[in-house]
């Protein structure tokens, strides 16, 4: 511990740390779990609810986040205007398509605590269509958090050796025809 | 009623660096009473039956016996860490205030208030305190570098 005092200890053990993670065909409301959990600080072993350490999280790839089963076209947001007849409802796919960043915005926001520092805690959260990060933000990231979901490969990804080498259940004969 | 009002410190030990340790804290003990006072006439009794006995039980123990004409007669203790304590001994027995004195050559010389804490330790962890790169691998190279454009 030489040259290295108490107070210097204490400055490491309330810094805060930038996580990266990469929301690309990955279910919004995984990442939002995984943000919410950092922006409170929760996985700290020295968290406490009155202190304030949460960390940062930059998010990228939020266009394309990857909703399952019929969540694009039925799942709905609302809200209100404050107006008369000022409710408002969109689709996911409608407010992705306006927003790119609204979804997982929203997801975060939702799984926050309902308190006082939720807006603090929310502007700790950096979130990116694409994967371009200002240099700034990119020089303060420590850790590139694991995606919840592998991303799956496209067709047009694989080489033609390895669509050839694929196992099949069966070879057509040469007459086979196709439908 | 709560207790947050009241005076209350953390603990603590009376080792003043091993020096203090296993030594009777009490240190100077002065029995100041009245030769003729009727409230002094337990404290005489106690300087006729035991002042001399405990103060050769106790050769760690300075004693004085100082009589003051028309005084309250009191206990005044002197701690190893400079804590003074009187005690009033007006109109107690000679078995009351062997009493108190058994009690003050017991006593520490801390205040006695409210203890914070039951535990204190002054080194307060041996493998070092937590901070945000413990048990996780360094900075660099933990950034995927291959879709990363701007690695």
């Amino acid at each position: 511990m030489s040259g290295f005092t108490k107070s210097a200890q204490q400055w490491a053990t309330f810094a805060r740390s930038w996580y990266l993670i990469d929301a690309k065909m990955q279910p919004p409301g995984k990442i939002a779990a995984m943000c919410s959990v950092r922006l409170q600080g929760k996985h700290k072993p020295i968290y406490h609810a009155l202190s304030d350490i949460g960390d940062h999280v930059v998010v990228i790839n939020t266009r394309h986040v990857a909703f399952s089963g019929n969540k694009w076209e039925q799942k709905v947001y609302s809200s209100h205007t404050g107006y008369p007849g000022g409710f408002k409802q969109v689709t996911a796919a409608q407010l992705h398509q306006k927003d790119p960043k609204a979804i997982m915005k929203l997801a975060v926001y939702g799984m926050l605590p309902r308190n006082l520092s939720r807006r603090t805690m929310m502007q700790r959260l950096h979130l990116f269509p694409d994967d371009v990060i200002p240099e700034d933000i990119l020089r303060n990231i420590t850790e590139e958090l694991p995606q919840p979901r592998t991303v799956p490969k496209k067709l047009s990804e694989y080489t033609q050796e390895e669509r050839e080498a694929f196992p099949r259940l069966w070879t057509p004969p040469e007459d086979f025809r196709m439908k | 009623m709560t207790s947050r009002g009241t005076p209350s410190r953390f603990l603590k030990s009376v080792l003043q660096n091993g020096v203090g340790r296993y030594v009777c804290q009490l240190k100077r003990l002065s029995l100041v009473f009245s030769k003729v006072g009727q409230s002094s006439l337990g404290a005489r009794e106690y300087i006729e039956e035991g002042v001399v006995d405990f103060a050769r039980q106790n050769p760690g123990i300075v004693v004085y016996v100082s009589p003051q004409s028309h005084t309250v007669p009191k206990l005044v203790a002197e701690y190893l860490n400079g804590a003074v304590k009187e005690e009033q001994i007006a109109s107690k027995t000679s078995q009351e205030i062997a009493q108190l004195i058994t009690k003050l050559t017991g006593q520490s010389g801390l205040e006695v208030i409210r203890i914070r804490k039951p535990i204190h330790t002054d080194s307060p962890s041996i493998q070092g305190q937590w901070h945000p790169f413990t048990n996780r691998p360094p900075a660099l190279g933990v950034l995927r570098p291959g879709d990363r454009q701007t690695q």
